[in-house]
């Protein structure tokens, strides 16, 4: 099981996330919504132990993960917000090079690989380099990169961006199916529809605080309303309606 | 009194800079500077003023260092009296043209991707209601007050204190200032020059070739522009000697040295020129002439050719060849590779090298460097030796091989040190452990595998040639040995995956570090065959290198030993130490 316990994380002394507490079962797939600021991109770079948060813990399997960091991330997967990869190495290469770092087997790996790139379309570009990729071929090898050596735990940020629709569907039919397997998966998204039906919780953050955590079920069922309409009840920051009234007017004007 | 006159003007350019086309000539400039290309490189992402205090550097240091030169004490203490400064004033002089040249020419071949307008340029522009006319003009007025820039940056500071250096012994103030306006149309014009070369170069190869082929091939030409300047640098010492002796005509090898005419324009304006100077002086105007006729020509059809038709070039898909396992190579990353940490990082440090431009250019100029000072080590060799034997074992032939290794070794470890794609290094930091550090080693063996093959199969085999298979095993022994220390020594706390990490700032130690290579290229490639040249007709005279290894081999182990735990952890990132840090006691 991983758990945030009172996770705080402060940026000199503004505080981006305050006190967040979570835990993730197997096969338990997480959304993470919130608005831009809320504090998502710093619990997910907590949970991959990118940061160390300034108060509170992550805990897996009852330990700090700070305490074998290197144990930890050989059981995880991450797919980053942006996908910044090298672009003179060719998808094959930089693959090659991330499973030999998690330490995999090269006979073992090259056999995953080819028929990896196989499955996201890849193959044909494996020897091409990334820097001529498409945003969705760069994302796809992300995903490749954070599944390849079957890890427990799953932390995907924004995974979908720059996906074509098949393989948008294949990536929402693989996360259930992870989840099925008894994988933890963290998901952070924007879109909420992908969130209510890939995930069996959401936990919603607004600036830096859980205001909800519960299964999507029943948090919709909690205000009667879709995902979308419970989300923006609970954020309620903006009035959107009125802001797109502005923007048209603003538009209008000499 | 000053601001009526400057305010109409200020507010005229503050008016002016707003208008679309000012702004477009501001973006281009920001680009140039800050670097373009169609990669998101932040590699060596130089602010506009570090950038320039560098070009500048150089030129203000060579004036002082010449202070000990022109002063009249050091002067009187040396005996010398009654110099002819003007005379005395010729090399340095063609230092300066030279120094300004190869610096602007390096800053042109260094931003030559982003001297014109590219991809994203097209993307962000063109949608815009200006027309591509508008852009082209922009880029070109960019250009050419980069060029106008550079030109005065980089000889800004030579130009007012190696004049004045030259004129401290003079009573009149006019000398100075006649001096002084000599000196800086000279390496102005030679820096304008360079700039244009390098920009007709480039606008030649966009009118010339295909997108695709241009890509290709102007990593080649970028190479060998910068051989030809490192080259021109190191003629410095020998060309003002070689002109002052010429007598008659000019000779042909002068032609192909732009330096020379613009030293020989120095010295027409002096009126001190020989008629082959005279001669050659007669070039520089109508070199930039033709230079700037060239330059904007092929622009304007390399415009035309390449940024107006973006859209319809497919952009380039550069396919490398599908990677073989060879036993050689799998045996090799069986015994020289064994953690997944070396043999994750090693085929990425090889292949940045490989195919990271900025690395590249580096090495080159390393390379060409080396080229130099061995060639002149050569030409030595034979110039003193009466037959091949003996030049063979010549202190200068002998030392070829260190030349090579010292500059390989100093120039990898500098390269390590320039960042690529940093918002990329995330996977590192997701993989690796800190603190279990490997990062020492695994440069080595970087360093090693380099150049240990170059010793193995050029030094070896030429000298079991030339000398027989003793001499060739304890050459090629010495130079080994050397490379392993020197590369230990470079190596002393290195803690950080090549290339991510930023670059280190410029810090109090730099000039230390910087004449402990000097010294350090003094030892090993000087006197090392020095000795060698000698312990080889006595073997037994060998053994005298043997403390000097023992203490070269001790001083990097011991320090490592004695490193704290805190200085051995993987570092990424490597700002600056702030002159104030906080406690923040009350988190």
């Amino acid at each position: 099981m991983l758990e945030a316990v009172h996770l705080t994380k402060r940026y000199a002394s503004l505080p981006a996330v305050q006190d967040l507490s979570f835990s993730l079962r197997p096969g338990m797939v997480l959304g993470c919504l919130g608005p831009n600021g809320s504090g998502k991109s710093t619990t997910v770079k907590m949970l991959t132990g990118l940061l160390e948060p300034t108060r509170g813990v992550v805990q897996f399997d009852g330990h700090n993960i700070q305490d074998s960091l290197q144990a930890y991330r050989k059981r995880l997967g991450y797919v980053p917000e942006e996908a910044h990869l090298y672009p003179y190495l060719t998808g094959w290469e930089y693959l090659e090079m991330v499973g030999t770092l998690r330490g995999m087997a090269s006979r073992a790996l090259e056999t995953k690989l080819d028929s990896l790139l196989e499955l996201f379309s890849l193959h044909p570009h494996r020897h091409t380099s990334i820097g001529t990729y498409s945003k969705g071929m760069r994302q796809r090898i992300l995903l490749i990169a954070a599944i390849m050596d079957n890890p427990d735990i799953f932390i995907f940020d924004e995974p979908l961006s720059g996906l074509d629709v098949a393989s948008a569907l294949i990536f929402k039919n693989l996360v259930q199916a992870l989840g099925e397997q008894g994988k933890l998966v963290f998901y952070c998204s924007h879109v909420l529809e992908v969130v209510e039906k890939v995930c069996s919780d959401v936990l919603i953050l607004r600036k830096g605080e859980v205001i909800a955590q519960d299964s999507v079920a029943n948090i919709g069922q909690i205000l009667g309303q879709s995902l979308e309409n419970t989300f923006l009840h609970l954020v309620n920051d903006v009035d959107t309606v009125r802001v797109a009234r502005d923007i048209v007017e603003v538009m209008k004007a000499a | 009194m000053i601001s009526p006159l400057t305010d109409p003007i200020r507010h005229w350019w503050e008016y002016y800079r707003q208008r679309p086309f000012w702004r477009l000539v501001q973006l281009f400039l920001a680009r140039i500077f800050r670097g373009g290309g169609d990669s998101d490189t932040e590699g060596l992402d130089l602010g506009i003023g570090l950038a320039l205090t560098l070009l500048a550097m150089p030129g203000g240091f060579v004036s002082l260092l010449l202070l000990d030169k022109y002063g009249t004490f050091a002067q009187w203490l040396r005996g010398i009296t009654n110099v002819d400064v003007l005379q005395a004033a010729v090399p340095d002089e063609y230092f300066f043209i030279v120094l300004a040249m190869t610096v602007t020419g390096a800053a042109a071949v260094w931003r030559w991707d982003a001297i014109f307008p590219d991809r994203r340029d097209y993307m962000n522009l063109v949608p815009l209601p200006i027309s591509t006319r508008t852009i082209f003009l922009a880029n070109l007025v960019a250009i050419l007050f980069l060029a106008a820039l550079v030109a005065v940056d980089v000889n800004a500071t030579s130009c007012l204190l190696f004049p004045a250096v030259v004129a401290a012994t003079q009573l009149k103030f006019l000398f100075f200032v006649k001096f002084a306006a000599v000196h800086a149309l000279g390496v102005v014009l030679a820096s304008l020059f360079s700039f244009l070369a390098v920009f007709s170069m480039l606008g030649l190869l966009m009118a010339l070739l295909p997108p695709r082929a241009l890509r290709r091939v102007s990593a080649y030409v970028r190479g060998l522009v910068v051989i030809y300047l490192v080259t021109l640098l190191c003629t410095t010492f020998a060309i003002p000697n070689l002109l002052r002796h010429v007598k008659g005509p000019a000779p042909g090898w002068t032609f192909l040295l732009p330096s020379c005419w613009f030293l020989s324009l120095c010295q027409v304006l002096r009126g001190r020129a020989s008629p082959a100077l005279m001669e050659l002086a007669r070039l520089a105007l109508p070199g930039i002439a033709a230079l700037t006729i060239v330059g904007l020509t092929t622009y304007a059809i390399g415009y035309q050719r390449h940024f107006i038709r973006i859209p319809e070039i497919a952009e380039t898909t550069k396919t490398v060849p599908e990677p073989r396992r060879s036993r050689l190579g799998a045996l090799a990353q069986r015994f020289l590779l064994r953690t997944p940490f070396r043999k994750g990082c090693f085929p990425f440090i090889w292949r940045t090298l490989f195919r990271s431009e900025t690395h590249r250019l580096v090495l080159t100029a390393i390379g060409g460097l080396g080229l130099v000072l061995a060639s002149q080590a050569l030409m030595n060799a034979f110039a003193e030796a009466k037959s091949l034997h003996q030049a063979a074992l010549s202190p200068d032939a002998l030392s070829i091989p260190f030349i090579f290794t010292f500059l390989l070794i100093i120039g990898l470890r500098i390269v390590f040190e320039i960042p690529v794609e940093l918002r990329s290094n995330w996977i590192f930091q997701l993989m690796l452990d800190r603190d279990r550090q490997e990062c020492q080693s695994l440069a080595k063996k970087v360093i090693l595998t380099s150049v240990m093959p170059l010793v193995l199969t050029i030094a070896f085999p030429a000298y079991v040639y030339l000398e027989g298979v003793r001499a060739a095993a304890l050459h090629t022994l010495l130079v080994g040995v050397w490379s392993v220390l020197l590369t230990n020594i470079v190596l002393i706390r290195f803690r950080k995956v090549p290339f991510t990490c930023t670059l280190p700032v410029f810090k109090q130690h730099s000039i230390v570090i910087l004449l402990s290579v000097c010294f350090g290229y003094l030892l090993y490639a000087l006197s090392t065959p020095e000795f060698e040249s000698s312990a080889l007709a006595e073997p037994l005279r060998m053994i005298g290198f043997v403390p000097v290894a023992a203490v070269a081999w001790f001083i990097p182990h011991h320090l490592d030993k004695n490193t704290i735990d805190i200085e051995r952890k993987l570092i990424f990132e490597e700002s600056a130490t702030r002159s104030i840090e906080l406690l923040r006691l009350s988190e």
